[in-house]
């Protein structure tokens, strides 16, 4: 057999290689968005607040307070959307899924608006909304639940459905549903909490402290843990199903750890950065296209550095450097995200279908 | 050679329960064996249950009544895990994933084998190649799966099954979607995995003629639901085969061992010519258009095949004349004109 060298290894030799450099851009990217913004920050000036020189007292603040929360939210944050569209992606066999369109991030958005509107409404509620710490977890909580309800939602009515592209358009439904409960919310609330709501809806990696980040950043990582230990089943759900179950794999149990991992990432993503679209739905695309792969050996860690790129890009971009103008983050994604969805849907018959209904 | 059973089931009763109170059974009473290195082939009209019967088989869905037996353990105490290395499948649904080259899919049939991470050792990779060899398709190991052809990608699949190493295989309908040259290549390729790598295996397929050909085994499945297993060739002469198979017009033919078209009845034909390609087709040829042989020495038309040198040349002799004819077409367009116009003059 001349096979010896071109067995599967290749891919993921091929990734081994390329890891180093995504890892470097994704290292330069965060350094750009550290430097470039409302106020730019020069590369040697930097390199003094790093090494904790003494450089303008504005820079050394908008460096701790803003700038570096910020990176780090948007690198995890950018993984974490990416990983969970990749799970959808796989779970649902459909190359259009995502937690934004599946409407898990409306779900999400549903339950902040609950524990943010309620601040409104009673004494309870503005306790639990405006102290630190224990507003971040109830809104978290709040947050994941209502991605949990809509995954467990959605997963109730696609075991009756088996047409993907039914439950996409239920998907869509259900985000609908809960998008108008949160407009009716709205409309009761007071002045200042509709202002909070309409601003977090936007997106942003700005809105985190340093006392939300550790929060953010080990829910985030148990994610990525709980992703990298599904790799096996997410690779024999590729044949679908009823193959998965023949080759022995525990198909309720892996279920619910998909969605839970799924749901626990959007939700913290949604409670935190507000309902972020397009980068969950066009990162795991553009990971099988670039590693050429539907692996998800390479494509679970390939989706965490890509979708941090990403993120820090659409970071940089919406920060328009030099400037005191801020974009909302989701106008940004859905420029650079549409056009890979369209990509995807035209060229769906053949190469695009990484998974298809 | 000592038959080892690799799979039994004694009064087995398939079937559905949608809710808890309604059931449909759809076969009762199913006393079936499977030995090792058996090709056994299910077949039987649509609707008659073969797919609930090879789900119920591979444990996809729970016998209303009875046991299924992997050797010496029942099906349902098996863990996935003992079930997953103990036979694998091979699905109708065609599997639709790009990115994926063929070895990543044959790969995959190694899940129960591998690690968490489903990472392959030197030994799985072995048995992932030679898989893909059993099956000639060594060379599609670097091809994305969406590149395939059907018949390419049945290979490929039936490799994976092969990569799990199971001592049964089930494949529902391998051979559908293929053409005639690639369902033979399929079944002659599970026909040597059964004999070579003694695997048995168990195929449903709707191609009766390469069922008889190739099966040691036939399970027959009538509209009753009612199954009948034997050798296939005991259930021809039992004329088992045919009965549960004939409808309105169609009959199977038992010398031939194929099912009959049947035509409107022309008239009568005597054909004298030594055994050949040239006599076998010339009597197809005169069947398709309504000819049968005549019993006794009376008959409408006779046709001799004469060997000019190389080619031969057909001889028609009818009440109205005679007539030498160059190739089949021109002795059917000869029997055409002269014999069916005078049956309208009539």
């Amino acid at each position: 057999m001349n096979l010896e060298g071109s067995e599967t290894g290749n891919s993921i030799r091929r990734f081994a290689i390329a890891i180093p450099l995504i890892i470097g851009i994704l290292g330069i990217l965060f350094l750009i968005d550290l430097m470039l913004g409302s106020v730019n920050i020069p590369p040697d000036a930097l390199l003094t607040i790093l090494t904790g020189g003494a450089a303008k007292e504005t820079w050394t603040t908008i460096f701790w307070d803003w700038r570096l929360p910020k990176a780090i939210t948007a690198v995890f944050v950018g993984g974490a959307l990416a990983l969970s569209g990749l799970l959808m992606q796989t779970f649902f066999r459909n190359p259009l899924a995502d937690p934004f369109i599946l409407g898990i991030s409306s779900g999400a958005s549903l339950g902040v608006a609950l524990v943010m509107m309620s601040a409104g409404f009673c004494g309870v509620g503005i306790i639990f909304a405006s102290i630190g710490l224990i507003g971040d977890i109830s809104i978290s909580v709040a947050s994941i639940l209502g991605a949990f309800a809509v995954l467990l939602l959605i997963l109730l009515i696609s075991s009756k459905i088996q047409s993907n592209i039914t439950i996409l358009i239920l998907g869509i439904m259900v985000s609908y549903i809960s998008g108008a409960i949160v407009t009716i919310l709205l409309q009761f609330s007071d002045e200042a909490s509709m202002h909070s709501f309409t601003f977090w809806t936007m997106g942003s990696f700005s809105g985190v402290t340093w006392s939300q980040l550790p929060i953010l950043v080990t829910l985030l990582l148990a994610g990525f843990i709980m992703s990298f230990f599904l790799v096996k089943s997410l690779n024999a759900l590729l044949l679908g199903e009823q193959y998965a179950e023949s080759m022995g794999m525990n198909y309720n149990r892996t279920r619910i750890v998909i969605i839970t991992t799924t749901a626990l990432m959007a939700g913290v993503v949604t409670a935190f950065c507000g309902p972020i679209g397009f980068l969950g739905i066009a990162v795991p695309h553009l990971c099988r296209a670039l590693f050429v792969t539907a692996d998800h050996r390479i494509l679970v860690p390939g989706c965490i550095i890509i979708g941090g790129i990403l993120a820090l890009c659409t970071d940089i971009i919406s920060h328009v450097p030099g400037t005191g103008i801020v974009l909302p983050l989701n106008a940004i994604t859905a420029l650079f995200g549409a056009p890979v969805v369209i990509w995807v849907i035209v060229r769906g018959t053949r190469f695009g279908r990484g998974i298809t209904t | 050679m000592n038959a080892i059973s690799i799979l039994t089931c004694e009064n087995l009763t398939i079937g559905y329960r949608n809710q808890k109170t309604v059931i449909k059974e759809v076969s009762k009473d199913l006393n079936l064996n499977l030995i090792r290195g058996e090709l056994v082939c299910l077949i039987g009209p649509n609707g008659s249950g073969k797919s609930t019967l090879i789900r119920t088989l591979a444990g996809i869905q729970p016998p209303l009544h009875g046991d299924v037996w992997l050797r010496d353990k029942k099906i349902d105490d098996l863990s996935s895990e003992e079930r997953a290395k103990s036979f694998s499948v091979v699905l109708t649904t065609p599997v639709q994933v790009g990115y994926l080259t063929a070895f990543d899919i044959v790969a995959l049939g190694r899940f129960p084998y591998t690690n968490w991470a489903g990472r392959l050792t030197e030994p799985d990779k072995n048995i992932v190649i030679s898989a893909l060899a059993s099956v000639g398709a060594h060379d599609l190991a670097q091809r994305f799966i969406h590149e395939l052809s059907d018949g390419e990608r049945q290979k490929v699949m039936i490799a994976r099954a092969l990569a799990q190493e199971p001592e049964l295989m089930v494949l529902d309908e391998p051979t559908a979607y293929l053409d005639l040259p690639h369902k033979i290549e399929t079944m002659r390729i599970l026909k040597r995995v059964a004999q070579k790598n003694k695997k048995s295996i168990l195929l449903s397929t709707h191609d009766l003629n390469l069922a008889i050909r190739c099966a040691d085994q036939l399970w027959i499945m009538d509209r009753n639901g009612t199954m009948i297993s034997g050798t296939p060739e005991d259930l021809v002469l039992s004329g088992i085969f045919g009965s549960a198979f004939e409808i309105d017009g169609v009959s199977f033919d038992a010398v031939r061992g194929e099912f009959t078209i049947p035509v409107e009845k022309r008239g009568t034909f005597s054909l004298i010519a030594p055994e050949s390609v040239e006599r076998i087709w010339t009597s197809y040829a005169l069947e398709r258009i309504g000819y049968v042989p005549a019993d006794g020495t009376v008959s409408d038309i006779i046709v001799t095949i004469h060997k000019d040198g190389q080619k031969p040349v057909w001889n028609l002799s009818h009440p109205g004349g005679e007539q030498t004819c160059e190739s089949i077409r021109s002795l059917v367009e000869s029997i055409s004109v002269t014999c069916f116009l005078g049956d309208d003059s009539h």
